[in-house]
């Protein structure tokens, strides 16, 4: 097999995958009370539909998003809603949440099971947005804005590259649910109207391309890309690099390449949603590092809180640090009963020796980070100039496209927190802070 | 931002710290290190490891506490701070320099700016610079490797590449020589990420196309000198160097083609240090210059359009600018011979010379073709093998100034042996038309064959060479004239012309006026002219300036005039110039010594007619390129002024040296040479007594044919122990020198007495 890669940056980071790659993924009960934040995705939260006292069903709409750049969310357990308060998220940021109590019946709604080649462009993304779906590698996108694209799409690419270490979560679905993401693949491509369907791979999962290419054997029009093992093969603009060899443009969306990307589970539960007419109330996360005793990929509720997700993985032992997602963009978990959310694709319970501080001895100018940033960046400049705050700099050196991958700070030798300092940086400039 | 351990994503971090870093450039340094201590000895060990220790003991002063291994070492950049002073510094250098190298690296180098990662330019690098400017000639002793002889760095001495430069069993620093280790040290480095290949890979390639347009052997140039380390470890510094791709490839280049530049148009043999530290000094512009073209973006046209003019600017600049140099700087083709390059510009000190044919034979020669300055030739004999070239530039009159072997095909280690200088050396100064191996020349024991070949083509070409310039009739014409100098006057346009004439080896030396009232202008040419001519035809039967023929007619009136005072029948040195330093010494050949860099400096002072007519170095022990450049600029100057001059910047010592040596040779503390104190006696013994420690020093002396041939002490009474040694030890120096000699230390008062009763003996003038 051919295996692709994009030309420029990157690097090798550890795996760490061992643990829990050839863990068939375990259905986690429910919790005996869901936490349903109503903002779990990119833009607008959304607003509550039910009140304190109101009985719901597995699967009810209890979110309705008002504004277009948003999604509703679901009931991911049956019973009463107890409370509709501020709790902690993940971050350590507060929002509001809609809190079930579990009846323990998982009475679901009924579900409408349609054809999906029947149905037209906006019906799929009718549907898709009803079920709430977001983008489920990580940042949480509503999926149907990116199936209404402003641009003729010709390729719809599914993201199994899974590059960060430690998850393995879209590893196992690729393996377990192949016909599934395949399914999804289609739908997603005739909502956009695309002529062909390409699954991104890392070739360190050689098992999960086997499958796929057994299952999409007959359909001509998808094909399975291996991809090098690099980091961060999974970065959306470095994928369409690599798998079709076009540049989306900076400040650009791969819609103006002719193509949009999905996340494996995304897939699947598009096609839970358009053919089973399923909402978004579950997903499975990696949970793993050294310190959680039984490390494994669990398909969870949507609101168990992280703390019950531990427990049910065997517990920990003296954790040095708890992170939610990847190792390499994920965020520090201030709270452990805060809730599963839509874009969580993992939980690390991450022992001492597994992880490295940022330590921010002086720059030596190595280049390093200039050398292993995929987007071409002076991430030490930027960095820099965020500090300073000379934000009108940092945007003319083209700030805004940093992917925020980490792989800076990964390399740099002084330790420095260049990426989190570009973060803020980014955030400064977002928030009209430059002159320009 | 603060340095408190803080937790942020990514949690995971690659392994590779500053520490680490600095580890490996460590690491990759050994193999230099151990390399210097092969070729030179303990005391590379000793000078790498005091900078080393020293670096970091002075960044541990002032950053952290220095009592703890962790403190004193810190993230290890001092300590490659150190290792590099010490290894770009030659194995020769007293004990205070890489101290002092290391100390001025971290403090002005570094600590000044703010310590690691702030510095703008190299601190080992800063190091050097300074202590080259502060302490020139320490910084530039090279010795060769294993018998630490003092050498010039081959950027000097080699012209063509030798396999010795790869190995490094040549002069030069510490850690610079070997290009194995280098190399040992450089794919290392690369292996592990520690530098990038567009640094050194821009700067040898660069260096090597340079060298290779200027015509100089590209191989050498990349080989010898500091070049290469400078690429591997020094240009590599990350700190000062472009962070993107472009900028560090062009960051390399430029290196390469200033270090080529300093070498060929500077003072300095090696250009390295001031080709980074400049080359340093343009980083932030470079980086400035190269931010690459990010993900998805791309240059519009107008973008490439103004990149491709600048890029054509650039070069044309450049370009532009080689030009102007190769225009004011006259475009030397190197004269090669035997495919060798001959260092005409080094040795004739001008690259404006003549280039001419006479019997056959290339002569290049400053000057002119009747009154040569400088003459270099190149000349052949057939050694044990097969020819031996040898490359020959003598002065005026033939005396030998410069020797070396160009290429032989006798046995390594033994035939080989005659391009040493400590053989070669032996010929400098001499100008006799024949020489005798084991006389003039010490030949080398084991290339007896090769050493008598190099002595009998010295032998031909310097008589070939007599004959080219002067002829065979040229050399008795005038003669006749007493040595001296002579001074006359004569009435020229607007008032007398006062000329002053040396007379040398019977014939005219030199023609000077001394004072004339003729209009400027006008009368240059003839000023000028005209005692070049009368010198060179050894005669004032020479064509008159047309022009300023009253100007050139007095100038010919008043040598004439001086000329009549040298004539044999008046009495000697009656005309001689009162005044100078030599003015009250009979004429004669006096030997002085003085204390140079590395050891004494012996000269002959050769005064007739009361004044010095010529200064010969008879030895020395500095380096020869310093010292010679020295001694070439002080002789003139001080037969010129007849008395001592300033000394030379640069060779302070060696001038130091010379000028003690001549004060010594005048002061009358040696006896002439050629002219022993028995030179007026018969034959036969003579007695005389002197006053010893403890009684009279009694002593036969025995003058055979004009000079003393034996000293017998026939009595003493001082302690036999001391007085024997001193009167074993200063009896065959009074032989050797006919004269009387320093006393002896240990035993002076024996020593007066033999020295008073040798006098006695020669003074009472009678023989028994």
């Amino acid at each position: 097999m051919l295996v692709k890669t994009f030309p420029r940056g990157g690097g090798h980071i550890p795996h760490r995958k061992d643990a829990t790659q050839n863990k068939p993924v375990m259905v986690m009960p429910a919790p005996k009370q869901a936490i349903i934040p109503l903002s779990q995705h990119a833009g607008a939260p959304c607003q509550p539909i039910v009140k304190v006292g109101d009985q719901v069903k597995l699967g009810q709409k209890i979110g309705e998003a008002e504004k277009y750049i948003s999604a509703p969310v679901h009931a991911s357990v049956s019973g009463q809603v107890v409370e509709i308060g501020e709790r902690t998220l993940l971050d350590g940021t507060k929002a509001m949440c809609v809190i079930i109590e579990n009846d323990g019946l998982d009475e679901a709604e009924a579900a409408v099971q349609q054809d999906y080649t029947r149905l037209s462009s906006s019906q799929i993304a009718q549907l898709i947005k009803e079920a709430g779906i977001v983008g489920l590698g990580g940042a949480g996108f509503p999926t149907h804005v990116k199936v209404e694209p402003p641009k003729p799409i010709d390729t719809v690419l599914i993201n199994g590259a899974e590059c960060e270490p430690y998850l393995t979560c879209d590893h196992r679905l690729m393996i377990e649910q192949p016909h599934k993401l395949i399914e999804g693949l289609k739908i997603l491509m005739q909502a956009v109207g695309a002529s062909q369907g390409i699954i991104g791979v890392e070739v360190n999962k050689p098992d999960a391309i086997r499958v796929l290419e057994q299952a999409c054997a007959e359909q001509s029009y998808i094909r399975v890309v291996g991809l090098k093992v690099k980091y961060p093969q999974g970065a959306e603009k470095q994928l369409i690099k690599a798998a079709l060899g076009r540049e989306v443009p900076s400040g650009g969306l791969p819609a103006e390449v002719g193509c949009i990307v999905q996340n494996v589970q995304t897939a699947i539960a598009v096609a839970d949603a358009v053919v089973r007419g399923i909402g978004l109330y579950q997903r499975v996360i990696t949970v793993a590092g050294a310190a959680v005793y039984d490390p494994r990929n669990v398909l969870v509720r949507i609101g168990t809180p992280i703390q019950e997700v531990i427990d049910f993985c065997g517990g920990m032992g003296n954790p040095a640090a708890i992170v939610a997602g990847g190792p390499m963009t994920g965020k520090l978990v201030q709270d452990l009963t805060a809730p599963v959310t839509k874009p969580l694709s993992g939980i690390l319970v991450l022992a001492k020796d597994e992880i490295s501080y940022e330590l921010n001895h002086p720059c030596i100018r190595c280049a390093r980070c200039i050398d292993h940033c995929p987007m071409g960046l002076q991430p030490n400049y930027l960095a820099d100039w965020s500090n300073k705050g000379l934000y009108d700099q940092a945007q003319r050196n083209y700030i805004m496209d940093c992917i925020e991958c980490g792989l800076c700070s990964f390399v740099c030798p002084a330790q420095r927190g260049l990426c989190r300092s570009i973060q803020a940086g980014k955030q400064a400039v977002r928030a009209g802070k430059t002159a320009i | 931002m603060n340095t408190k351990e803080q937790l942020w994503a990514p949690v995971i971090r690659a392994k590779d710290t500053i520490p680490q870093i600095m580890f490996d450039v460590v690491l990759a340094l050994l193999p230099c290190w151990l390399a210097g201590i092969i070729f030179f000895g303990f005391p590379a060990f000793w000078i790498v490891l005091l900078s080393a220790v020293t670096a970091a003991l002075v960044e541990a002063l002032f950053m952290r506490y220095p009592w703890r291994p962790k403190g004193l070492i810190g993230d290890g950049s001092s300590l490659v701070t150190g290792l590099l002073v010490g290894l770009i510094l030659p194995p020769t250098v007293p004990w205070w320099i890489p101290i002092v190298g290391s100390v001025l690296a971290i403090t002005i180098g570094k600590l000044v700016f703010g310590g690691l990662g702030n510095n703008i330019f190299n601190p080992a690098l800063v190091g050097r610079a300074i202590l080259l400017l502060a302490f020139t000639a320490p910084m530039v002793k090279y010795v060769r490797p294993f018998d630490a002889v003092t050498e010039a760095t081959p950027l000097l001495t080699m012209r063509s590449f030798d396999w010795a430069l790869v190995w490094g069993n040549v002069s030069g620093s510490i850690g610079e020589t070997s290009v194995v280790a280098i190399l040992i040290g450089a794919v290392y480095l690369l292996f592990r990420r520690v530098i990038d290949w567009r640094i050194p890979v821009g700067y040898v390639a660069t260096a090597f196309a340079v060298a290779y347009i200027w015509g100089l052997d590209p191989w050498v140039a990349v080989t010898a000198g500091g070049l290469l380390f400078a690429a591997v470890y020094m240009a590599t510094d990350m700190v000062t160097s472009p962070v993107n791709p472009m900028g560090r490839l062009l960051f390399g280049c430029g290196c390469g083609v200033l270090t080529i530049l300093l070498r060929k148009y500077t003072s300095f043999p090696e250009g390295v240090t001031f080709a980074i530290l400049t080359m340093n000094a343009l980083v932030p512009l470079l980086d400035m210059l190269t931010v690459p073209v990010i993900f998805g973006a791309r240059r519009s046209r107008e973008q490439r359009f103004a990149a491709t003019i600048a890029v054509a600017v650039v070069i044309c600049l450049a370009w532009g600018v080689l030009a102007v140099i190769n225009q004011t700087v006259p475009e030397e083709v190197p004269v090669t011979a035997e495919g060798v390059y001959l260092p005409l510009m080094e040795t004739l000190g001008t690259d404006a010379y003549e280039t001419e044919t006479i019997n056959d034979k290339v002569y290049y020669f400053t000057g002119t073709r009747e009154a040569p300055e400088k003459v270099a030739l190149v000349g052949s004999e057939q050694g044990y093998h097969g020819p031996i070239y040898f490359y020959l530039v003598l002065d005026g009159s033939g005396k030998i100034e410069h020797i070396q072997i160009l290429t032989h095909s006798d046995d390594p280690g033994l035939g080989s042996l005659v391009t040493r200088r400590s053989f070669l050396d032996q010929f400098i100064g001499l100008d006799t038309a024949e020489l005798t191996m084991d006389v003039d020349i010490q030949g080398i024991t084991g290339a007896t064959i090769s050493s008598r070949a190099v002595i009998r083509g010295v032998t031909n070409e310097l008589e070939r060479f007599q004959d080219a310039f002067y002829g065979s009739g040229a050399a008795d014409a005038g003669a006749g004239y007493v040595d001296g100098v002579y001074v006359a006057e004569a009435s020229g346009f607007g008032g007398p012309v006062k000329v002053e004439v040396s007379i040398d080896n019977g014939q005219i030396a030199a023609v000077m006026v001394l004072a004339h009232g003729e209009t400027p202008g006008i009368s240059d040419e003839a000023l000028k002219v005209m005692p070049q001519r009368i010198a060179a035809a050894n005669s004032t039967d020479v064509d008159l300036v047309s022009g300023a023929t009253l100007t050139s007619k007095a100038i010919v009136a008043a040598v004439d005039k001086a000329l009549a005072q040298a004539v044999p029948t008046e009495a000697t040195g009656a005309a001689a110039e009162p005044g100078g330093m030599a003015s009250n010494v009979p004429d004669g050949v006096y030997r002085g010594r003085g204390a140079g860099f590395n050891g004494d400096v012996v000269v002959d002072v050769t005064v007739a007619g009361g004044k010095i007519t010529a200064i010969e170095v008879v030895e020395y022990a500095d380096t020869p390129f310093y010292a010679q450049a020295a001694f070439a600029q002080l002789i003139p100057e001080i037969i010129e002024q007849q008395g001592l001059v300033d000394t030379r910047s640069g060779a302070t010592f060696s001038s130091k040296g010379l000028l003690q040596a001549v004060e010594a040779a005048l002061s009358g503390a040696a006896a002439p040479v050629g002219q022993g104190l028995a030179s007026d006696l018969p034959d036969g013994v003579y007695r005389g007594k002197g006053a010893g420690f403890t009684g009279d020093v009694v002593v036969d002396v025995t003058v055979a044919g004009g000079k003393i041939t034996a000293i017998e002490v026939v009595e003493h009474a001082d302690t036999p122990f001391y007085a024997q040694a001193a009167f074993a030890k200063l009896i065959p120096e009074i032989i050797e020198q006919q004269g009387l000699v320093d006393t002896s230390s240990g035993a002076t008062f024996s020593s007066k007495g033999l020295l008073e009763a040798v006098e006695a003996a020669l003074t009472g003038k009678e023989a028994q």
